[in-house]
């Protein structure tokens, strides 16, 4: 690590070397996809690096052919009602495990950072069974809807221990300024600790988002109609039926990332905050 | 070093600690309560489990129809996903039943056959839905799906007069495993070879090979000089293999063998017939003059540049190839024929989904079967056929298709080759022994013997066998 | 005494919503996964058949013994060392005894180790074999490199934003996106990207994710070594394992960086300024301040990217090939096959169960390990 006074000029250029270097290997697939999403199909069969003309009608095919439009207003409303409750469930577990005394406090915790330990390769028949049974007991309807494309996901360990991390480290003066004003837990949590969160919340609930975004397995088990599919099925649904047309394929796939990358692009730096707030710091 | 202290403490840093203790300490000490836990939900698990499917000992004659709501599970996308609601649109104004089928895309083959596994469990299945004939018979197996005889048979809604005089017979021969009838079949298509005959023209050939000898022997000077039209002219071969059991079984059959005993009761993967083609096969990626696909629908895009002479595909892949070579290739004329074969005639292996009916009431399972009925007629065949691409189950058919036969002379030829049909195994392990073989042509043609490759081979995909 | 029992309630009122939603659907499929591998299960439920699926996965009872009782002692070994007595001053009898039960363990470990390979499902240890290839390739490559592009960023000037966004772009990618382009990107076409890179480094064609010899074959073959043995093959990764290495660490470099960087800024500036003054050296400084302040955030990457390795499922799935033949099948893949290709749920929940016991044992270990030596404050 170089002190602030001048490391030798060489190291900084062969940190910047290595830093575009690095840059440029994340992007070139990346790149590749954004060319390629704007080939002609006979580019592509002849996998030409660059597009004579750029084709911003593929585009407009697409979206057209896989119907993105449906699924896009699908997956942003999966996306808010995900990331609102996981928010908030994750938070108010956290709060407890974080700052307050119970029995078996680390037993729970020790259960939920279990669940991380599961491949979805193994949750996925158990839970689609307990969604079909609270399909037929509820009023509701669970299945080719959003309750169960959103509460499975809706308390995540992952966000439970970044948040808790971060409720620790605040300061205990806090809360016994609260008690004397005579706030309970609950105004406690959520007029003063909530507030203070929000960098992590930003973060947890990016990853969050991320996660609903990408979806794909589960989506496709729990929906039957195109009603409340989301696009991640719907871009895996054009990229196997669209066979050999790889510039609709890419077209498809750079919609569907766009969002996400709008997103983080948005609150990247809330996000690093956000991080460096959690216990994951140094 | 002495740097170290400074690493000393400072109230953020050791605010951290107590946390990471925590997180260090948990496992043992509590994994007690939490295997408790476990337990009493596998307790709770125990107790949920799904009711006995009613039989259906329901006069079928006495059943009615009426008014019932079906839903069917497909994997069809674009025009054929069009051309088939459209269809269903038409049925449900037309039939005099008042039957409502509600046409749902449920993603591909593979999460169709996932999706149906977990519903069988859970519940939620549709009453009509696509599968291959292995997936069927797993269907069938777990009582999810019905034997489709009593319908066909039913002197009120039934069909049998049709299917003996009208329906190809191979077709319907391959959804009735063991005497029952797991599913109907409109969606066949059949493996072809595609040709590129202006190639041929210039290598000095009249017409496509006839055996296997000579369509090495056009292989190896395809890959010795390049296609005069070819996109490049530095990689050049006869023939790209990819490695799937469907593959192996038309060349398999093109040499009078078959996968299983005539019986059906094992399987036949060691035989002279597979042994003779993976050697040729082995024996052309030796010398260059094929390779392997190397991603999905390179031997295509190959073919369509030039620089493969021919291709092995289903025929519902015609339409790709036709605007693969006359829009986006390089433009040459081409063609479809049978296999090189060995025998007198030609055997082509045809293949493709059927559509089952699932359990459910008899009422629905009735309405359901009266929709697919309704489907395999005629005149909806041939409009099914222009959007689909697929073969017609009734012979009639091809009077409605006399102008789509002469738009599409290619689909014709195949047509043509319906007669000469036969079919891969339909046991319910096959699945397993698809993956089986496809990594068997891998292994063959990286080099292994084909002898010990094949007893291995077989001796696996009869493992399969022993429990069904 | 009241006002505690209020306490909890309040407690366990707020936890709730959480916890029944991850009992539902986090922890009750563990137990249900465990009800289901002990039955013989296709579709559905047939006849109770107990530890069955576990003999034919794991093989003879007594060989998993023999290897479980060697486990056992490797924990009482590190238990017995680990003990505070010892601690301080670890006399020669604490040495033996730890020599000793090491020694036991290994034995039995030789003794069990190659009887359960033969006789149990070679499935499940190919697929704990292409775990351990892939953990390995990915793991330490993944969090050196982000190390190093964490510590250039920290101290770069400007466009920290710019690269911070830059390198999470494949974090953020849809995978179905990113695994279609790799697929393309390192297909056996002589045209394909990787192949284009290859040729111009003058390298011969491959096959990439087709190819199932491992790295080491090719490169010996590539140096005119014609005869390899064939455990060359057995006990290398293959080569598209290391192409579908090189997509997660692709993917998940951007996401240690950003994390790492966040780690980093959080690092007090006056211990910086205090090396300073000692004239400390950058290499003293990153070893003696950036890396034990920065170690709590490498030991939690290094966690979830352990259980993240046992986990990856889609991008594999999508990139694998009929060519690469089981060379890319971690375990997860391995309990795909077995409960949609081959419906044998019973048998699948069994693995999946194992896998589950092998990731927890996994972490365990590493927090006894690795917790230790995560410097987190005096």
């Amino acid at each position: 690590m170089a002190s602030e006074k001048g490391p030798p000029k060489w190291t900084r250029w062969g940190s910047y070397a290595g830093l575009v270097l690095g840059g440029i290997a994340a992007c070139i697939p990346f790149v590749w996809m954004l060319l390629a999403s704007f080939m002609t199909r006979g580019e592509t069969l002849r996998k030409v690096f660059v597009p004579a003309e750029m084709q911003w009608e593929n585009y407009l095919l697409a979206w057209r052919e896989a119907d993105f439009g449906l699924y896009f207003e699908n997956s942003l409303i999966i996306a808010v009602v995900q990331v609102g409750g996981t928010l908030l469930f994750s938070l108010m577990a956290a709060y407890p495990l974080a700052r307050m005394q119970f029995r078996g406090r680390d037993a729970v915790f020790a259960c939920i950072l279990a669940t991380l330990m599961i491949p979805e390769t193994v949750t996925m028949v158990p839970n689609f069974l307990t969604i079909t049974w609270l399909h037929r007991q509820s009023p509701f309807a669970w299945l080719d809807s959003w309750p169960a494309l959103t509460v499975p996901f809706m308390a995540s360990a992952f966000c439970i221990f970044l948040l808790r991390q971060f409720l620790r480290a605040l300061p205990g003066d806090l809360w016994e300024a609260a008690r004397i004003d005579g706030a309970g837990h609950v105004r406690f949590l959520f007029q003063i600790v909530l507030p203070l969160c929000r960098a992590p919340l930003l973060t947890v609930g990016m990853f969050t988002f991320i996660g609903s975004w990408n979806a794909l397995a589960w989506p496709l088990l729990v929906t039957y109609t195109s009603k409340w599919r989301p696009i991640s099925v719907g871009l895996q649904q054009f990229v196997s039926e669209a066979g050999a047309e790889v510039h609709l394929q890419m077209a498809g796939a750079v919609i569907a990332t766009f969002p996400v990358l709008l997103a983080y692009f948005l609150i990247q730096r809330e996000f690093t905050e956000g991080i460096s707030m959690s216990g994951l710091k140094g | 070093m002495g740097v170290a202290n400074y690493a000393k403490p400072k109230s953020s840093v050791s605010r951290c600690r107590r946390g990471a203790v925590v997180v260090k300490g948990i496992f043992l000490n509590d994994f007690l309560i939490m295997s408790l836990l476990i337990f009493l939900l596998v307790l709770g698990a125990c107790g949920q489990n799904g009711e006995p499917v009613p039989d259906g000992t329901v006069d079928l004659e006495e059943v009615d129809p009426r008014g019932q709501e079906v839903t069917f599970w497909y994997q069809h996308t674009r025009q054929r996903e069009e051309a088939l609601l459209e269809l269903i649109e038409e049925f449900n104004q037309k039939n005099p039943h008042r039957i409502q089928v509600r046409g749902e895309y449920a993603g591909g083959y593979g999460d169709i056959y996932n999706k149906m596994l977990v519903a069988l469990q859970g519940g939620g299945i549709p009453q009509i839905v696509v599968a291959y004939q292995n997936q069927a018979l797993a269907y069938y197996h777990a009582d999810g799906i019905v034997d489709l005889t009593p319908y066909i048979y039913s002197p009120k809604w039934g069909l049998a007069e049709a299917l003996e005089k009208d329906f190809i017979q191979s077709f319907v021969a391959q959804d009735r495993v063991g005497g029952i009838q797991v599913g109907f079949p409109p969606n066949r298509s059949m493996e072809i070879l595609y040709y590129n005959a202006d190639w041929l023209r210039e290598l000095g050939y009249e017409g496509p090979p006839q055996n296997w000898a000579a369509f090495a022997e056009m292989c190896r000077k395809a890959s010795l000089q390049p296609f005069s039209r070819a996109a490049k002219k530095d990689r050049s071969m006869g023939f790209l293999l990819e490695p799937d059991a469907s593959r192996l079984a038309s060349m398999v059959f093109s040499r009078g063998g078959d996968f299983m005993n005539p019986a059906g009761t094992a399987y036949t993967l060691n035989t002279p017939q597979a042994r003779a083609a993976l050697e040729l096969m082995q024996d052309l990626v030796r010398s260059g003059a094929a390779g392997l696909v190397g991603e999905p629908y390179a031997d295509q895009t190959d073919f369509s540049l030039g620089q493969v002479l021919f291709a092995l595909r289903s025929s519902s892949g015609l339409p790709n190839f036709k605007s693969g070579v006359e829009e986006e290739g390089v433009g040459f004329e081409w063609k479809v024929t049978t296999l090189p074969h060995e025998g007198s005639e030609p055997v082509v292996n045809v293949y493709g989904a059927s559509v089952s009916v699932c359990r459910s009431t008899p009422a629905q399972q009735l309405a359901a079967w009266l929709f697919l009925r309704w489907f395999t007629e005629s005149a909806q065949q041939a409009r099914w056929v222009r959007a689909s691409n697929y073969f017609p189950v009734r012979k009639s058919t091809a009077r409605d298709l006399k102008d789509y036969f002469g738009e599409n002379p290619h689909y014709e030829a195949a047509y043509q080759l319906l007669d000469y049909g036969r079919s891969e195994p339909s046991v319910a392990g096959y699945q397993q022994v698809r993956r089986l073989i496809g990594d068997a042509m891998v292994e063959i043609l990286d080099g292994a013997a084909p002898a010990a490759v094949l007893s291995r081979l077989e001796r696996e995909a009869n493992k399969t066998l022993v429990n069904p | 005494m009241k006002n505690k029992g209020k306490e909890q309630l309040i407690a366990w009122g707020f936890m709730a919503p959480a916890l029944i939603v991850l009992a539902a659907f986090g922890l009750f499929p563990i137990g249900y996964a465990f009800y289901v591998s002990l039955h013989r299960w296709r579709i559905k439920q047939e006849a109770l058949i107990g530890l069955e699926h576990y003999v034919r996965a794991l093989g003879d009872p007594q060989f998993f013994a023999y290897f479980l009782l060697g486990l056992i002692s490797i924990w009482a070994a590190s238990r017995w060392f680990g003990r505070r007595r010892w601690r301080h001053r670890r006399s020669l009898v604490s040495v033996v005894v730890y020599a000793l039960l090491c020694a036991v363990a290994l034995w039995l470990m030789s003794l069990g180790l190659p009887g359960m390979l033969e006789s149990g499902d070679g499935r499940l240890y190919n697929g704990f074999k292409v775990t351990f290839f892939y953990a390995l390739g990915t793991i330490p490559v993944q969090l050196t490199v982000a190390m190093m592009l964490a510590c250039v960023l920290f101290n770069s000037w400007r466009g920290k934003g710019f690269f911070r966004v830059l390198f999470f772009l494949p974090y953020v990618t849809p995978v179905i996106a990113s695994a279609v382009v790799f697929r393309t990107i390192f297909s056996p076409h002589p045209s394909s990207l990787a192949n284009r890179f290859w040729a111009i480094l003058g390298m011969e064609e491959q096959r990439w994710l087709y190819e199932n010899k491992s790295v080491v074959f090719l490169a010996l073959e590539g140096l005119g070594v014609s005869s390899c043995p064939a455990w060359v093959n057995e006990w290398f990764p293959s080569l598209a394992l290391v192409s579908i290495i090189l997509y997660n660490i692709w993917v998940y470099i951007g996401y240690d960086t950003v994390i790492l960087l966040a780690g980093l800024s959080a690092i007090p500036a006056h211990y910086y300024e205090a090396a300073e003054i000692d004239g400390a050296g950058s290499w003293q400084v990153f070893r003696h301040i950036t890396l034990p302040l920065v170690s709590p955030t490498l030991f939690f990457l290094s966690m979830v990217a352990v259980i993240g390795t046992f986990k990856a499922f889609n991008h594999i799935y999508i990139m694998r090939t009929p060519g690469a033949r089981d060379t890319v099948d971690v375990l997860s893949i391995a309990i795909f096959d077995q409960l949609f290709e081959h419906h044998d749920a019973g048998y699948a929940a069994c693995l999946a169960f194992i896998l589950f016991v092998a990731i927890l044992a996994l972490t365990l270990l590493q927090n006894r390990a690795l917790g230790k030596r995560v410097f987190y404050g005096e």
